[in-house]
């Protein structure tokens, strides 16, 4: 009956939560098994939900602290326990290792039908991309900053929308030229920077689905990084092997300056 | 009275263990149920009948949360400072499945707490979306939209984790 639905990743979560309808999950099942990406993303939310539960467990399973062991003799004052600090610190402690590493979480969602995949994939050709052409010292780019006007109409025309590469002096990085790559079969634009010092960081721009929008993301891999973000139909991503919180003070003022180039009035 | 009480009480192991998730820190968890409780305590008349203690008292402990949350935000405005970024980047990665407990908890920190929030109570405390809904105050779509990418976050911190796990190990 339900076999010509079509599923998607969000049905994974319904599925694990047990909340997929009854007469749905055989042919869910049957999706999973012709769709290996997929099974493989619900192998894995599955393994790390049971690593989350045995993380807790031992909580709910030890003995009850004195303060609430006074409470269930009836009629204990619980107001009489003495306390340490009070339990927000801790959150607020919290709250700031939070907002540094995702500083940028202010806007919207990864929508549910977004693949996992396809979102990661640019996050992972953009920190394969800088790896690559960020260590090379004769062909960094292909296209120099001093013919920075032709490079950002070329790479604009490419893509399909009016690119900008962002003006970085401010974080110490000046632009040294870009060029264009390959993300799949879409065409994607790569602008590289370098600080006196000579690091260098990139800012990956290629195609996504369009109703995909995120928050900053951070992925890792293999000792370079990159702070990505999905909107209106492109992912952005700007990569480099510095600390996290260097990385995302020009993600941000990258991501500032690039929201303002939207703006159809600028 | 007595029977609202006992679930009350019966509900402590569960709701130590939410609050531990969402806080990471024992004490200041404890302190989150302590307050929950006095708090459910004083308001037993608000306490419908026919409601799972459960849900009730989860729904408490959120309001406590988030408005304390609230407080901190503004109070640590000024404090925030740059995470560590003090990883080796020059060392391959190794996968390594190592997480402790420890690990884990620390990776969950890493998540908004709205996306922490309606992700332990869904996949830890069993609740339904309906509820969850219900005891964060949000519709079941936002809920959903909490959970996947709460998933999805947590996904990658804890490759980070083991990352990280991986280089400590290489670097002995």
């Amino acid at each position: 009956m339900n076999d010509h639905r079509v599923y998607t990743d969000r049905d994974i979560h319904l599925a694990l939560d047990g909340e997929l309808l009854e007469d749905e999950r055989a042919a869910f099942a049957r999706w999973l098994e012709d769709n290996p990406p997929m099974k493989a993303v619900s192998e894995r939310y599955a393994a790390d939900r049971e690593l989350l539960r045995d993380a807790l467990a031992p909580v709910a399973d030890e003995p009850l602290p004195a303060r609430f062991a006074g409470f269930s003799e009836a009629g204990a004052d619980m107001r009489k326990v003495p306390r340490r600090a009070p339990w927000w610190r801790a959150a607020a402690a919290a709250a700031i290792f939070v907002a540094g590493g995702a500083a940028g979480y202010f806007y919207g969602m990864l929508r549910a039908e977004q693949s996992v995949s396809s979102v990661l994939r640019i996050a992972d050709d953009a920190v394969a991309a800088h790896v690559i052409f960020a260590a090379e010292k004769l062909h960094v780019v292909e296209v120099a900053a001093d013919q920075k006007d032709h490079l950002v109409g070329w790479l604009s025309k490419r893509l399909g929308t009016r690119l900008q590469a962002p003006d970085l002096e401010r974080e110490g990085f000046r632009l040294i030229g870009g060029r264009l790559l390959a993300s799949g079969d879409a065409p994607a634009a790569q602008f590289m920077y370098e600080n006196p010092e000579g690091a260098r960081i990139s800012l990956y721009v290629t195609h996504c689905a369009p109703a995909a929008e995120t928050g900053f993301r951070l992925y890792e891999h293999e000792g370079a990084r990159t702070f990505y973000w999905l909107d209106e139909g492109f992912g952005y991503a700007v990569a480099g092997s510095m600390p996290e919180d260097m990385l995302l003070r020009i993600a941000n003022a990258s991501y500032r300056q690039l929201l303002s180039g939207q703006d159809p009035s600028g | 009275m007595e029977e609202k009480k006992q679930a009350i009480l019966a509900e402590i192991p569960n709701l130590r263990r939410y609050a531990r998730a969402l806080l990471r820190d024992p004490d200041a968890a404890d302190d989150l149920v302590q307050d929950c409780l006095e708090r459910a305590l004083s308001r037993l008349d608000n306490w419908q009948t026919g409601e799972s203690p459960r849900r009730w008292l989860f729904t408490v402990m959120h309001h406590l949360f988030i408005d304390e949350k609230r407080r901190a935000r503004r109070r640590g405005r000024t404090l925030v400072e740059s995470p560590a970024g003090n990883e080796d980047a020059a060392v391959a990665p190794v996968q390594l499945d190592v997480l402790a407990s420890r690990d884990v908890l620390d990776a969950l920190q890493g998540i908004s707490a709205d996306r922490r929030a309606a992700l332990l109570l869904v996949a830890v405390e069993g609740l339904s979306y309906a509820q969850a809904a219900t005891v964060l105050e949000i519709p079941t779509g936002t809920l959903m939209s909490r959970i996947a990418r709460g998933r999805e976050e947590l996904r990658v911190l804890l490759d980070r984790a083991r990352r990280r796990k991986s280089i400590r190990v290489v670097e002995k």
